[in-house]
């Protein structure tokens, strides 16, 4: 990319910002490698291999911030974006009423790297190609299956962090995932059916310990079910949810509302507001006590485990939600000293090289409970049991919500019977978290991962992982997925 | 004109360089067939929210991607890096994948030497825009909101790209495109107003009058009352009626309609909305954002996909295109809905003529809930009132709404001539504000 290497480059870029008189500064240098596999009916409709490079500068001017990035890293480039950054900083300051003043933060010197044991960039393709045309197969051998199909999806990240502070941080950083669906079509109906690997920090291990020949069959054999299966009457019904289903959920509902920059009105123009303000902190029922929702960005292999986010602040472990009360934000050096916190949470994070750091949600999970999962749906009179992610909506504020799923099955006194289909359930966040009876033990414990979280204009893509077991909401309002209900 | 001054862009990929990175490419690839596709970025948006700068950024971003194929096998890689031996390695790179591709049966060579329209995608005063100018609009938004003691949040920004398609069989298109936007919320206490706009031309964003409508939004939205769920009347304001249409835009695939997994399915040249409802595209309109090539390297053009209620054409692939005989792919990148008869001027006019009704201004986080009849949902954000008896009565709480547009716009009471529409989830159309006699919200929520 150019005759300097990046530590050189960063250092020209550091220069120019400390001659500038900016407060702080940081650069990013990154270089990603996106391949994406996608199997579609029976055929490998495509397969790209993206490298994307480049540098963004930040700079805090006179408590106001600029940031300017470039795909081009030159020793003419360099400069000129380090002062454009610094030039925008300034305008930023020129309209500032409050200025800008970050939390502090130790200086690191350190590496990271995500453990793997099958590096997926060296498995071959047809290997990868032959596995997601074999999949299809098996999902088609089910009759009644219309369509298909099945992807792999892996990213290499390494980048370089430097700041004015003199943190010093490289990553070499890998992520990966695959799924695959089946869509069955039935008296003018159609309803399709998944199975996906989470999206985890780790090897092509991942894919190989999917067992996806095991996976196709059912998933066809759901697809086909599902389509046939009579529509969910409305009314009021236990749900028991499983792992995959509650990540959207605690997503959605809890992750969201938990994003500090969203509770001060950084986000009202976009991704919304929160109903957790600030003056909610530490006494508000978010849910039952059987509810504590943990922010651990530290777990080894989930998205948000960086080891530092774009901060350059230290991956920390932090409750959200305790026995039921909220008591803690995702935050950034930036928001935390304005609810009077001494130190960022670390979840501050860009989606590349070009874009600005913004507060994202954590890895948050819900805590297990002690059931077992027979226990918690032997405690059933009426319920469905939901698994998988389907429709999703949610209101600026996170109150009002709806979720659908990917499959759904009737439970009867205590047994679960026959799969429904169309199910929707609604509520407001805060009355569907108290309603929670009950969570699974850890040995149901499950990750799931997000790589599409949308917010911050110009858009960016945020990645956290979720991990949940099982849990049971008790008399949530569900209606019928097909018009008015 | 605040502090920062304004600063030249620096040059973008012109059409002679791409043309010169494509023969790089062309000239050495070993595949039966060669494209090249270029799509260079400079893009800057300055973000405000609780009356100040909260983000400002620019960023420039060049892409080249080179997709190989040997017979049906082909493969697809990119690079950010523009120097040749970098051009050269990505383009080996896309050989390797298409040598250990399987065959695709549905792959089709590169289309041939292509005749594009050529429009004005791209405006000299949006490329010449910068940091100073996004900061001066944003202040121009922030200064009137703070003067009526209200918060303002949103975006300015603007941007400038070259995009490219070349291929080994004499395809090539080259052109510029300026993109410039404009949304704001403000809020007033609990209460939130918006409003929006993108445009070719940064002058055209209209910044102090849809300042002035967002502030009045929010300053009537002040204590809202409470209605039950249920079946209303309602005034959709034109970014709404985009909300519900461009889910039905996205519906229109025509392999989904082969495979019957389309909410369409059967249902080509039948009357799919109220016969007055006619959808078409009109990628020259200069209020648009039309463009003079699609990623395949079609030309677009002007068409016509629902015609008096009737649904007249599908959105194709090539290569189901060519299985169903079609020879002219049509494209929907500047579409605009349009209702046959006697329009009123404004939304204020369609409020008079209402005696009762609920008036949305947006729509937000609209989703799918049933692809078989195309029912959505989604929330009313940014402006929810009660209209009764021509006029404006009160905010009300947001609702949740759960019906098909398939469903909803079977009949429309009223209607305005189609205007600009444009919502943070989807793109910009042309569409009337109307009036509808019946639509389901299904739940309230606590604002």
């Amino acid at each position: 990319m150019g005759i300097l290497s990046w530590d050189e480059f960063a250092d020209l870029a550091l220069k120019r910002l400390a001659a500038s008189g900016a407060e702080y500064g940081d650069v990013r240098i990154q270089h990603s490698v996106t391949e994406t596999i996608h199997g579609e009916d029976r055929r490998i409709a495509s397969i790209s291999n993206i490298e994307d490079s480049g540098f963004g500068v930040r700079v805090l001017y006179h408590g106001a911030w600029g940031f300017a990035a470039s795909s081009i890293l030159s020793l003419e480039e360099v400069p000129r974006v380090a002062d454009l950054a610094v030039e925008i900083a300034k305008g930023s300051a020129s309209i500032a009423t409050e200025k800008v003043r970050l939390a502090e933060e130790p200086v690191h010197h350190d590496r990271v790297v995500t453990p793997c044991r099958i590096d997926p960039f060296s498995i071959a393709l047809d290997k990868k190609t032959d596995l997601l045309l074999n999949t299809m197969d098996a999902l088609h051998r089910q009759a009644g299956i219309v369509r298909s199909s099945a992807s792999l999806w892996a990213r290499r990240d390494r980048k370089l962090f430097l700041s004015t502070e003199g943190t010093y941080l490289e990553f070499d950083l890998l992520a990966g995932q695959g799924d695959c669906t089946a869509t069955a079509l039935h008296d003018g109906r159609f309803s399709s059916r998944s199975f996906n690997t989470p999206h985890l920090r780790t090897g092509y291990e991942l894919i190989e310990e999917a067992d996806f020949a095991r996976e196709a069959p059912r998933v066809a054999s759901q697809a086909v079910e599902k389509v046939q299966a009579p529509a969910v009457e409305a009314g009021l019904y236990d749900l028991i949810l499983d792992p995959e289903h509650l990540s959207l959920t605690m997503h959605e509902s809890c992750g969201h509302p938990s994003e500090l920059d969203r509770a001060l009105g950084y986000e009202a123009n976009y991704a919304g507001t929160s109903f957790l303000t600030t003056d909610k902190q530490g006494t508000f029922r978010f849910g039952s006590p059987h509810v504590t929702l943990v922010a651990d960005n530290t777990e080894p292999q989930t998205l948000a485990a960086t080891g530092y986010d774009d901060d350059g602040v230290t991956c920390q472990q932090w409750d959200i939600v305790r026995d039921g009360i909220f008591v803690g934000y995702c935050t950034n050096r930036e928001v935390a000293p304005q609810i009077g916190e001494t130190r960022s949470r670390g979840s501050n994070r860009a989606d590349g090289w070009g874009s600005m750091p913004i507060v994202r949600i954590a890895n948050i999970g819900l805590d297990p409970g002690a059931a077992t999962l027979d226990q918690l749906i032997g405690d059933v009179k009426r319920g469905i049991a939901i698994e998988g992610h389907g429709s999703y909506s949610i209101d600026q504020r996170r109150y009002n919500f709806q979720f659908g799923g990917d499959a759904f099955w009737l439970i009867e006194n205590g047994r679960r019977t026959h799969m429904l289909r169309d199910v929707i359930y609604h509520g407001i966040t805060p009355e569907f978290w108290n309603s929670c009876d009950g969570v699974a033990d850890r040995s149901f414990r499950r990750r799931y991962g997000f790589i599409t979280c949308g917010k911050g204009q110009p858009g960016q893509s945020g990645w956290m992982t979720h991990a949940a077991s099982p849990a049971r909401f008790r008399q949530v309002a569900v209606i019928r997925g097909e018009g008015r209900s | 004109m605040t502090g920062v001054a304004v600063k030249s862009w620096p040059k973008m990929t012109s059409r002679e360089e791409f043309r010169f990175l494509a023969d790089l490419v062309l000239t050495r690839s070993s595949g039966d067939h060669t494209m090249v596709k270029l799509h260079d970025l400079h893009s800057g948006t300055t973000r405000f929210a609780n009356n100040q700068v909260v983000q400002n950024v620019d960023t420039r971003r060049g892409i080249l991607a080179v997709t190989v194929a040997f017979g049906r096998r082909h493969g697809t890689a990119s690079t950010t890096d523009f120097t040749a031996g970098s051009v050269q390695e990505t383009l080996m790179r896309a050989e390797r994948i298409a040598h250990v591709s399987p065959d695709d049966p549905e792959y089709l060579p590169p289309p041939g030497p292509q005749s594009f329209p050529v429009g004005e995608t791209a405006r000299p005063e949006t490329e010449l825009a910068g940091p100073a100018r996004r900061l001066e609009y944003a202040n121009e938004a922030i200064g009137q909101c703070r003067m009526e003691n209200l918060m303002a949040a949103g975006i300015v920004s603007s941007s400038v790209s070259s995009v490219g398609i070349a291929a080994d069989n004499g395809l090539f298109g080259c052109e510029t495109r300026t993109d410039a936007r404009f949304s704001l919320t403000v809020q007033a206490g609990e209460a939130t107003g918006w409003n929006a706009a993108a445009h070719r031309s940064i002058d055209h964003l209209k910044i102090q009058e849809r300042t002035l409508a967002a502030i009045q939004k929010a300053k009537r939205g002040r204590e809202p009352s409470e209605l039950p769920p249920g079946q209303y009347p309602v005034v959709l304001e034109p970014a709404a009626v985009a909300g519900l249409w461009t889910w039905l835009l996205w519906s229109l695939d025509a392999k989904s309609y082969q495979k019957g997994t389309s909410p369409f399915a059967g249902k080509l040249r039948e009357r799919m909305v109220d016969r007055r409802l006619t959808l078409a595209n009109a990628p020259g309109h200069a209020d648009l954002l039309g463009v003079g090539f699609t990623a395949d390297g079609l030309p677009s053009g002007p068409s016509t996909w629902i015609d008096h209620g009737v649904l007249t054409q599908l959105a194709y692939d090539r290569f189901t295109a060519q299985a169903q005989g079609v020879q002219v792919i049509p494209t929907l990148d500047a579409p605009v809905l349009s209702v046959h008869g006697a329009a009123c001027g404004t939304v204020q006019d369609l409020v008079k003529r209402t005696d009762r009704a609920i008036l949305v201004t947006n729509f937000w986080y609209i989703r799918s809930v049933n692809p078989t009849n195309l029912t959505l949902t989604g929330m009313t954000r940014d402006g929810t009132f009660l209209v009764e008896k021509g006029e404006i009565v009160c905010a009300i709480k947001n609702f949740r709404f759960h019906d098909s547009p398939l469903r909803a716009f079977q009949q429309i009471d009223a209607w305005t001539t189609p205007m600009e529409a444009v919502t943070a989830e989807t793109g910009k159309m042309l569409a009337p504000a109307m009036v509808l006699p019946e639509f389901h919200f299904s739940s309230v929520t606590r604002f």
